[in-house]
């Protein structure tokens, strides 16, 4: 059986930061290491150094995009200068209400971005790879871009309504219309493809 | 006279019910009596908290303040924050506060629900409630996220802005929003009078009559004051310093209730996850 789990409060006084340090879920003041959330006290042992103390809920955390993160989003609306989008996923944690993004034309391609087409990069109904840069001042969105290889769109529907398979770094292929559609494909590692 | 079986046929003689009443009064014109046997000034009104009751929030609060003062408080973790506004030049969340007074909440309400005035008390009320939480928030963690707070004030009995404090605080930390400490709330009261004496935690007609109302809400781990609200007329510093201090104490008192509350529902959470868990597996 498992030990007791010890349960904190916010604001409850875990221990000094000499003897630890502090994880998620708790902040240090005065030397001290305080616990910021209603959940269970945690306590890795780390190899190098302290031990982590953390406090966790189990229920899933609140994630925001952060900047730097791979998110996984939706297209819905494209203009000639960006591409609005939905962000869904964090990681692979699902969101629990959507937050907006902007994919604007010079984040889309790391190369030739002045001839960058945003009509022959991603559709609406894309679900698209991205990377925040940049949380966004007072007025937009998040900033999010897909200049790498592995960021872009990973799934599409063609007109035909059918998903569509990926031949090239820039174009996919509708398997019952046999039409090919510009789009600026995402490269997928091995290991997150399922066959 | 033939008999009529249709009627009920009722005693001969009546008395007046008073003669059979208890003798202390529950009507409601004895209370200009009370006066006479004052009550404990430092006294605290027996307090009933529990968090986790709502399932359309995701954190979610009661407090019932013995007497007859019953809060219910939701609060809603990170949304998108929908206009951004000053807040998010800032580089933190916002936090939406809001107050409501059910129209079936006051005994002889002062103001008709629906009115105007009511809506400004409302408004003023969700003002002095931001107040009081933003300082114990780590808004910092939640960069335009908006996090919403939603009071509802289902009886008044006094104190029903400090109920509505402690409920919020709870219902946040229910919603695993990063705080810095629980706030808890404590409301005084001076009655008119030369020599009258700071009270605790007023009753509905206590509150009616005073002279100088304050709700204090204090971070009680971190020992530091969230905010001061109210005011009143006609005493020397040294009696509202007096008050100040009357109103910590008392707010260090209610701290263990809260506390205990919000650690049963984290632990009753966890066993339903566990339960739901092992019924899926």
């Amino acid at each position: 059986m498992a030990p007791p789990a010890r349960y904190c409060v916010p604001g409850e006084r875990l221990c000094s930061t000499e003897e630890a340090t502090a994880g998620s879920g708790t902040y240090t003041r005065h030397g001290f290491i305080f616990s910021s959330l209603a959940g269970c006290l945690e306590k890795r042992s780390e190899d190098s150094g302290l031990p982590v103390v953390s406090v966790v809920r189990d229920a899933e955390s609140q994630l925001l995009p952060d900047v730097g993160a791979v998110v996984t989003c939706k297209v819905c609306s494209i203009n000639s200068r960006f591409a609005k989008v939905h962000i869904l996923y964090v990681g692979s944690t699902p969101l629990k209400s959507t937050f907006r993004g902007t994919i604007r034309r010079e984040d889309i391609r790391a190369t030739e971005k002045d001839k960058v087409e945003v009509y022959k990069s991603f559709r609406p109904g894309d679900i698209v790879l991205a990377k925040v840069i940049s949380l966004g001042d007072a007025q937009s969105n998040y900033l999010l871009s897909t200049a790498e290889n592995e960021l872009g769109v990973v799934v599409a529907r063609s007109e035909a309504g059918v998903q569509m398979v990926p031949i090239s770094w820039c174009e996919m292929q509708c398997p019952r219309t046999h039409t090919k559609d510009f789009r600026k494909v995402a490269r997928v590692q091995p290991q997150f493809l399922q066959t | 006279m033939p008999l009529d079986h249709r009627r009920l046929r009722g005693p001969e003689e009546s008395q007046p019910p008073e003669l059979w009443a208890a003798g202390t009064g529950g009507v409601p014109e004895k209370e200009e009596e009370e006066d006479a046997a004052p009550q404990d000034p430092c006294a605290l009104r027996p307090l009933f908290a529990r968090a986790g009751l709502l399932s359309q929030a995701e954190g979610s609060a009661y407090v019932e303040l013995g007497g007859g003062t019953k809060v219910l408080c939701a609060a809603w973790g990170p949304r998108e924050a929908a206009e951004p506004g000053a807040a998010a030049a800032v580089g933190g969340g916002r936090l939406l506060c809001e107050f409501y007074r059910a129209p079936f909440a006051g005994r002889g309400a002062r103001r008709r629900p629906g009115s105007a005035a009511e809506r400004d008390a409302e408004r003023e009320a969700a003002a002095a409630l931001r107040e009081a939480l933003e300082p114990a928030v780590r808004l910092a963690r939640y960069p335009r996220a908006r996090l919403a707070v939603s009071a509802l004030l289902l009886q008044d009995g006094g104190s029903a802005l400090a109920a509505a404090i402690s409920a919020a605080a709870l219902a946040l930390a229910d919603a695993g929003v990063e705080m810095y400490d629980l706030v808890v709330g404590c409301a005084l009261c001076r009655s008119p009078g030369p020599a009258a004496a700071w009270m605790l935690q007023p009753g509905e007609p206590e509150e009616r009559r005073a002279v100088a109302r304050l709700t204090v809400a204090l971070l009680p781990a971190l020992n530091q004051v969230s905010a001061v609200l109210g005011g009143g007329q006609g005493s020397p510093p040294d009696d509202w310093a007096q008050a100040l201090r009357l109103g910590l104490d008392g707010c260090h008192r209610l701290y263990p209730v809260l506390r205990q509350s919000l650690l049963r529902a984290s632990r009753r959470r966890d066993a339903a996850a566990a339960a739901a868990t092992t019924t899926t597996a």
